[in-house]
């Protein structure tokens, strides 16, 4: 049984048109695996020092207690966000002589060794070792770790539950940020209850027995819920949502781009693919901050690094999937009455008018950093605009995995669009802006080394005209091979 | 005025399609049947440049097709799903086509009133996405959408599969509507011989790629192309 099932993933992954694109997502996921896989441990190892020493705290592990109620919390959005549910591919097993129940125990079985909750082994052993040194008693400590095992695997479950439906999960988000703001602002500490009530499965290890037999009843809930969803009009259907115009006239001003521009801000709040890539987007903002705070350790072009993210969150998220978020109707857009040139630009718009909102935004939030930090934001900026841009475009040409507009899983889940030459861009425009501005700032000053970036910036959008022809002449030869690529979803 | 020269299409070893000449004259109603691999979505493919002949040109109205994108601006198309943006509603989609024909709102909701019927109050002022519509109403949209902006050329791949009975009815007197001005060349492929011999003037048999029969309509034709598929 298990078998079949596995021979049947094999072939759709090894038959499939883009079978480069998917080795290189599945190296880029097992790096991913394997560097959490290295790093959890040691982090386990490290948790019991690094708050008593760095947080001046008198029992770490009171400290762990209070504050595994956010750890929680997050780990139910975090897994919301990148784990699969294996959804989808059971449809065409409806019909098989494979029962129902076997069908379901099956897709549940199986997330049981998915990486997010075999992960929380990785850190728990390690810690309770360090524990154990540390004078805690090794047989509570069991039915604590148990306790910590069984709510893993709870939320596990919950995420079978949560798919698709967006209103809990911003319901648990919404609460946990309420929560924090209270404890901010000493109005209500719900730290106390937490550490009160974990802790008391250290006190008591048979405590421990209770979130089990939830975990026992909740399996059992989401296998009947399963099964019962079993039919294409119930649980596998997708969800529909009711529909409203969205105008968007006075974008109208822009011309022909526009009719393009209007079509993109539908998809973007219509998809939700779209939707949490832009999300995603917004985060770079805050990107420059890692580095600012740490910039005794790796230096100023780290942070220039930083900065350059900042304003490049919109490029680097949703233009890199350009033009591949119009595959599912890619033939139709060729068929239409628009030269292939001015579709291109019309997308390139849409990237600059995003990297340009985000550069206003991010010269806004690091001011408060300084008048250095916005040159460094304002000339990564352009440099964004004048090069970066070009060069996502003109590696879109050659992107030909489709997107799958209806489903929102990114990264682990679904097929990030890579090949060779998607990572070989990313020199250009990640090193060549640090190499210059390290250029300027070494041998003259700070502010020499953001010219030098803004200026290069400023060269490439006076080139604009060059660039194009440069650039729909490879969209030219590639699309045919791209429709052909499009057609497969 | 269409023509095809010399046209061939070969994946490794098999030819799919393989047409020496083929000269559609403008205003034609023009039906294509064969059956499945017969060739006769590769030859649309061919005509709207999705897909490079291995051999040969196109050139639809003294544009040549592989050399300049004029054609766009004269042909539209439907020929499947792909055809359509799922995440609009009806209405915006064919906005979204009118204004790259070069339509103001108010003309194309002027246009859309003659297919109150051929749409049955499913299409517009619906609460739905095109995504979520049935195959059959889909298909109703990208149809209309194809006729918006008094194209010169019409490409419809299997107009008529999908659709109710009704439905069938009524885009056949639409498409009969629409060939009677002769200036509209209308392509059409369809599995189902009956229809292509109601809608079109001149009728192309394709297998295997080739022409085996180009008939001018008449009574006989139904006859004699089931004939044909009987073997």
């Amino acid at each position: 049984m298990f078998l079949t099932f596995l021979s049947l993933q094999w072939k759709s992954f090894f038959r499939g048109e883009s079978v480069g694109a998917n080795v290189m997502a599945k190296i880029f996921k097992w790096f991913w695996i394997l560097y959490f896989a290295f790093l959890t441990p040691i982090l386990g190892l490290i948790t019991y020092k690094v708050i008593k020493e760095d947080f001046q705290v008198d029992d770490p592990f009171l400290f762990l207690n209070k504050n595994l109620i956010y750890v929680f919390g997050y780990w139910i959005v975090m897994r919301y966000f990148i784990q699969p549910i294996p959804v989808v591919s059971i449809k065409p097993l409806l019909l098989t002589p494979i029962s129902k129940t076997k069908i379901v125990r099956q897709t549940l079985g199986k997330s049981i060794f998915s990486f997010f909750n075999l992960i929380a082994f990785f850190y728990l052993i390690p810690l309770t070792f360090e524990l154990v040194d540390n004078g805690y008693l090794i047989n509570n400590l069991i039915g604590w770790n148990l306790t910590i095992i069984a709510i893993v695997y709870i939320t596990n479950y919950l995420n079978f539950l949560l798919n698709n439906n967006d209103k809990l999960l911003y319901g648990i988000g919404l609460m946990l940020a309420i929560i924090k703001l209270l404890e901010y602002f000493s109005i209500f500490d719900f730290t106390v209850y937490s550490e009160a009530l974990f802790y008391s499965f250290y006190v008591n290890p048979l405590f421990a027995i209770v979130p089990w037999l939830f975990l026992i009843w909740l399996y059992f809930y989401v296998f009947k819920f399963f099964k019962n969803g079993l039919y294409i009009d119930s649980g596998l259907k997708k969800k529909t949502t009711e529909a409203k115009i969205d105008d968007f006239s006075w974008l109208d001003r822009f011309g022909k781009t526009a009719i393009f521009l209007k079509n993109d801000l539908r998809l973007i709040k219509r998809s939700k693919r779209a939707r949490s890539t832009v999300i995603a987007g917004i985060f770079f903002l805050f990107y420059g901050f890692i580095f600012y705070f740490q910039e005794d350790i790796w230096g100023s072009w780290m942070t220039f690094f930083g900065y350059l993210f900042a304003s490049g969150g919109f490029l680097f998220m949703f233009g890199s999937f350009v033009p591949s978020w119009d595959s599912q109707y890619y033939s139709f857009m060729m068929c239409q009455n628009i030269e292939y040139i001015e579709y291109i630009k019309s997308k390139w718009s849409l990237v600059v008018i995003g990297t340009v909102i985000s550069t206003f935004l991010a010269c806004f939030i690091y001011s408060f950093l300084g008048v250095e930090a916005v040159y460094a934001v304002f000339a990564g900026g352009l440099y964004n605009i004048g090069v970066n841009g070009y060069l996502t475009l003109w590696a879109g040409a050659f992107t030909k995995t489709p997107v799958d507009l209806d489903s929102s899983k990114m990264a682990f889940g679904g097929k990030k669009a890579f090949n060779m030459k998607t990572l070989l861009i990313s020199l250009p425009q990640m090193v060549l802006p640090i190499a210059l501005f390290s250029l300027g700032s070494y041998y003259y000053s700070y502010l020499a080394g953001c010219l030098i970036v803004g200026f290069t910036g400023i060269l490439g959008i006076l080139l604009k005209k060059q660039v194009f022809n440069l650039i729909i002449k490879a969209y030219k030869s590639e699309k045919y091979s791209t429709l052909k690529a499009y057609k497969q979803t | 005025m269409i023509t095809l020269k010399n046209i061939t299409k070969n994946y490794s070893k098999d030819t799919v399609l393989d047409i020496t000449s083929l000269e559609i004259p403008a205003g034609q109603t023009f039906g294509l049947v064969g059956n499945n691999g017969a060739g006769k979505t590769t030859m649309f493919s061919c005509l709207l440049d999705l897909i490079k002949p291995s051999t040969g040109q196109v050139i639809n109205n003294n544009v040549e097709i592989a050399k300049s994108e004029k054609w766009k601006s004269f042909t539209s198309a439907f020929l499947d799903d792909t055809f359509l943006i799922g995440y609009l509603m009806p209405e915006e989609y064919f906005y979204f086509v009118g204004e790259l024909r070069g339509l103001s709102k108010k003309q194309v909701d002027n246009f859309l009133i003659q297919f109150e019927v051929f749409f049955h109050g499913e299409i517009l002022g619906g609460k739905k996405y095109l995504r979520d519509l049935s195959k059959g109403n889909q298909k109703k949209a990208g149809v209309v959408a194809a006729l918006l902006g008094e194209p010169k050329v019409v490409v419809l791949d299997e107009p008529f599969a999908n659709l109710d009975p009704s439905t069938q009815i009524r885009l056949k007197e639409i498409l009969k509507d629409l060939s009677k001005n002769k200036e509209t060349t209308i392509l059409v492929s369809s599995h189902d011989i009956q229809d292509v011999t109601e809608v079109c003037e001149r009728i192309v048999l394709l297998e295997k790629g080739k022409i085996i029969k180009d008939i001018v309509t008449s009574p006989k034709t139904l006859k004699e192309l089931e004939a044909y598929f009987k073997g």
